[in-house]
């Protein structure tokens, strides 16, 4: 309890924690309003028939705002290393364990927040935009809301999608030590993968891909229309993000147990 | 509740570098241990490993009679600054402590007590990335006291202080031994530590050298020398010499004799006729003592090295 208390003292103390948590909700929100402004029913050759995932469209800024969890999640250990404090932290809590678990738990929770407010306000500002563009109700789309229960889920697996990221970057951060090192692994580890299925020219290959790889598995969850097209179920993709989190967190474990501070 | 600090033959391997080798010493509570050596010598890799964040390769280190890694309350048992740098730079200075104090379980209050015993109140609410040397040195040392605990560590704690610092942090040193704690410090500078130790442990190369009161130290050093003064160098120096005296120059006009007690070199000198205007019995300085223990093991060190290439 004392770790978890020093941790969120640690994180809450910091000016770059409040600034990647506004980063985190102000750019998913902003980059997931500029992509569904972008996008309309002229490209259809009916309104009617344009089978456009409206939910999805308006949360796809979290591609963009992940960064900001991914930061975080590495910093909450790396600036630690960084700095020199890990010595003080795991001289006042010599259970090693117990430091990454607390960690873990604030960084989830602060991540959890603030990707929250984010996802409220791309629905809200997906809500504001969509109709304008063609994407009326007459025309086959009703306005998002959480009641609808494919829109529900896809909003609650987006927020827990970036809390999983984040504990995928901490453990990264605490494997490999060094910040920018980890911001680099965990972003490539999330980036790579779309990027070699563009070259991958086997249909195959590419769903072989999208169903391993953590973001493009991670986000199947917020797809709300079309789920049998899906590479991937909504839940099983988040399980592949669970697990690449859960490996990252316990190599992180592992060594930070093993290795001298 | 037991303060001792006990080392018992400690050993670590970083790669090809034996750091520390069979090291054994212990520092006691109501004094201050002064821990010496060159840099590099090892004292920094002891420290992390009584506070159980290096893992030895042999040996253990105890504080209370327990592994540190094993103490539930380990800012209560042991207080360490290992170094003063290690901080946040964005982090204000009171944050810096209060999480130190929720980690430890410790009462807020203590964070208010510690800033008022190091002088930081007027500073404890400003980012630490912005603190002096010794500003950085008081808020370390405000680390390590917040368990009030009965063993301390400092690691190079007036490197690089002012003189007004460095007597600050001699005053504390002492009262905090004086309080019956068990004081450890080291330095690479044995003048540091002049007047602020009680006992030393020496290292070099991660070895025991010498492991003694600082009196004790200085006598030995000092060992029946005579500090002569004269103008006429060269004749004394044969004189001296002659009557089976060991003569060394020690700068213009004076010289050092070992082996001859002052009355016999007053009273040679007088008969051959020799000028002199000061015989005084040599003191040596804690410098000069370290340097004498160093010089040995350097000698060692080399005869080793050819011993084994």
């Amino acid at each position: 309890m004392s770790a978890l208390h020093a941790e969120w003292t640690k994180l809450r103390t910091l000016p770059s924690t409040w600034w990647l948590l506004a980063a985190l909700a102000g750019i998913t929100a902003a980059a997931g309003a500029a992509v569904t402004g972008a996008v309309d029913t002229s490209a259809c050759p009916d309104p009617a028939a344009c089978r456009e995932d409206t939910a999805k469209l308006a949360l796809s800024g979290v591609q963009i705002g992940q960064v900001a969890a991914v930061v975080l999640g590495v910093l909450a250990v790396g600036g630690e290393y960084a700095t020199g404090t890990i010595a003080a932290t795991l001289a006042a809590v010599p259970r090693r364990g117990a430091v990454l678990a607390a960690k873990a738990a604030v960084v989830a929770a602060a991540v959890a927040a603030a990707g929250s407010a984010g996802v409220l306000a791309s629905l809200a500002a997906g809500r504001g935009i969509l109709p304008g563009n063609g994407f009326t109700a007459a025309n086959g789309h009703p306005p998002l809301s959480l009641l609808d229960g494919a829109t529900a889920r896809a909003a609650a697996g987006t927020v827990l999608y970036l809390v999983l990221v984040a504990l995928l970057s901490l453990g990264a951060g605490t494997a490999v030590r060094e910040p920018a090192a980890a911001i680099t692994a965990v972003l490539a580890l999330l980036w790579i993968v779309p990027v070699l299925t563009r070259l991958a020219g086997d249909p195959r290959w590419q769903e072989r891909l999208e169903r391993l790889a953590p973001m493009t598995a991670g986000l199947a969850v917020q797809a709300t229309r079309d789920l049998d097209r899906l590479p991937i179920g909504p839940w099983a993709g988040m399980g592949v993000l669970a697990g690449y989190a859960a490996a990252a967190l316990a190599a992180g474990w592992i060594l930070l147990a093993a290795r001298d501070a | 509740m037991d303060a001792t600090i006990e080392v018992r033959g400690l050993r670590k391997r970083y790669g090809p570098t034996l750091a520390v080798d069979a090291l054994s010493f212990t520092a006691r509570p109501g004094q201050v241990t002064g821990f010496v050596g060159p840099n590099g010598a090892g004292k920094s890799t002891t420290l992390r490993m009584i506070m159980g964040l290096d893992r030895p390769d042999a040996g253990s280190a105890l504080v209370g009679g327990r592994p540190y890694r094993s103490l539930r309350t380990p800012l209560c048992r042991l207080g360490a600054m290992l170094d003063a740098s290690a901080v946040h730079p964005a982090r204000r200075a009171r944050d810096h402590l209060r999480w130190l104090a929720h980690a430890g379980g410790l009462p807020r209050r203590r964070v208010e007590e510690v800033i008022e015993l190091t002088g930081l109140a007027s500073a404890a609410g400003r980012r630490a990335g912005g603190f002096s040397l010794g500003m950085r040195q008081r808020l370390g040392i405000a680390a390590a006291l917040l368990g009030d605990p009965p063993a301390l560590m400092f690691d190079e704690p007036v490197n690089g202080l002012d003189p007004e610092g460095i007597t600050w942090i001699r005053g504390l040193l002492r009262s905090l031994a004086a309080e019956g704690r068990a004081v450890l410090v080291s330095s690479h500078l044995m003048s540091e530590l002049e007047g602020g130790a009680d006992r030393l442990v020496v290292i070099g190369r991660g070895r025991l050298i010498a492991d003694t009161s600082v009196a004790d130290l200085l006598e030995a050093a000092s060992g029946g020398r005579v500090e002569l003064r004269t103008a006429e160098r060269q004749e004394a120096m044969t004189v001296l010499a002659r009557a089976g005296a060991t003569v060394t120059a020690a700068g213009p006009g004076a010289v050092t004799v070992a082996g001859l007690p002052a009355e016999r070199i007053i009273a040679l000198l007088t008969g051959e006729g020799v000028a002199f205007s000061g015989v005084s019995e040599h003191r040596a300085s804690l410098e000069e003592a370290y340097m004498e223990l160093t010089r040995d093991a350097v000698e060692f060190r080399a005869v080793a090295g050819r011993e084994a290439p």
